[in-house]
């Protein structure tokens, strides 16, 4: 074992930074990510929020799905990459989150499609054929079923971040 | 490149570079989706089946602000296939109105049932199913983790770390 030489000041501040940026990073992951679960929920509950909440909601869960696919950008060119390699950890999350991207965005695509009240609400038609509506129902199905798997992927990433997160921290007293 | 040979981004701020790495990965996750909703239409326009349902009738466009202000709680919703007929009524003292049934699984526009609570089991059910699968999800993999971490304590290597 080797002796660490002690921190520098500055050193210290970019490490605690380092750390800070990272913290802030897993919790905007965390929470947004929760957001968007909760929204998916809500959403598909259909014959709870009725149409209107339901139409709004997904063209808002199609704007964060966006959002969250950017975030998470890096991750999949890095799991692409490492694809062909004989010991791929994340082949299994890849190819989940493979097939929730063409659920998801054609389920969002088709909701706008046969959309009766937002769409025609900002004054534009919509094409309501039943293969939008069938393609609609069909993702929603595939969608319902794969969303829980993609954060149950996930399950010890969630858990330590959520128990850093959400463990009760007494707030100090000034002296 | 500038004349340290140090490319462009490398001279911008880090919240400019953060702005710009941003910019050009919602660029790419942009046209990611929109290979998807594209490959989506094709699919209508190529062979607009889907499996185990008919081929799609012709399109019906729909006209603005056609469903404005239309609250149809207490209607009547027919069962798939049946039209409701032209200037139809109900009885009276029965339901509100007559609301056709399109059979694509798709309930009838209800914009008069926001957030009954009622409704709630709705709700509820998707909450219990996605907690289910999450549950066996997550089962599964922490049997198969702990089955992996015995067989490679048995071997002697050490497991290697997890995380994201």
């Amino acid at each position: 074992m080797g002796v660490s030489p002690a921190p520098s000041p500055a050193g210290t501040a970019a490490r605690r930074g380092h750390r800070a940026r990272v913290a802030a990073r897993a919790r905007l992951d965390f929470w947004f990510d929760a957001v968007i679960l909760v929204g998916y929920t809500i959403a598909y509950s259909y014959g709870w929020t009725g149409v209107v909440i339901h139409e709004w909601l997904g063209i808002g869960l199609g704007i964060a799905l966006l959002l969250h696919l950017t975030l998470h950008w890096d991750w999949a060119v890095r799991t692409t990459r490492r694809l062909l390699r004989p010991r791929g950890h994340d082949k299994l999350i890849w190819l989940v989150n493979l097939a929730l991207l063409f659920a998801m965005t054609l389920c969002v695509a088709s909701g706008i499609a046969i959309s009766r009240v937002a769409l025609p609400e900002l004054g534009l038609s919509t094409l309501q054929t039943p293969f939008w509506f069938r393609l609609h129902a069909l993702t929603a199905e595939v969608t319902v079923g794969l969303v829980p798997v993609h954060v149950a992927l996930r399950w010890r990433w969630i858990a330590r971040i959520g128990r850093r997160l959400l463990a009760w921290r007494p707030a100090r007293r000034p002296r | 490149m500038d004349r340290a040979h140090r490319p462009a981004a490398a001279r911008l701020a880090p919240s400019a570079a953060a702005a710009v790495k941003f910019a050009r990965q919602f660029a790419a996750a942009a046209l990611v989706v929109t290979v998807v909703v594209l490959a989506g239409l094709a699919w209508s326009r190529a062979n607009p089946s889907l499996p185990g349902e008919g081929p799609a009738g012709p399109a019906r466009p729909v006209p603005g602000r056609a469903v404005r202000n239309w609250a149809v709680r207490g209607h009547l919703v027919l069962p798939p296939g049946v039209k409701p007929q032209p200037g139809g009524r109900p009885a009276s003292g029965g339901p509100a109105g007559i609301v056709g049934n399109d059979g694509s699984g798709i309930p009838a526009m209800l914009p008069g049932d926001l957030l009954e609570p009622v409704n709630l089991a709705v709700l509820r059910h998707t909450a219990m199913l996605e907690a289910a699968i999450i549950a066996a999800v997550i089962i599964v993999d922490a049997s198969y983790r702990r089955a992996r971490r015995a067989r490679r304590s048995k071997r002697g290597s050490p497991a290697t770390p997890a995380g994201r």
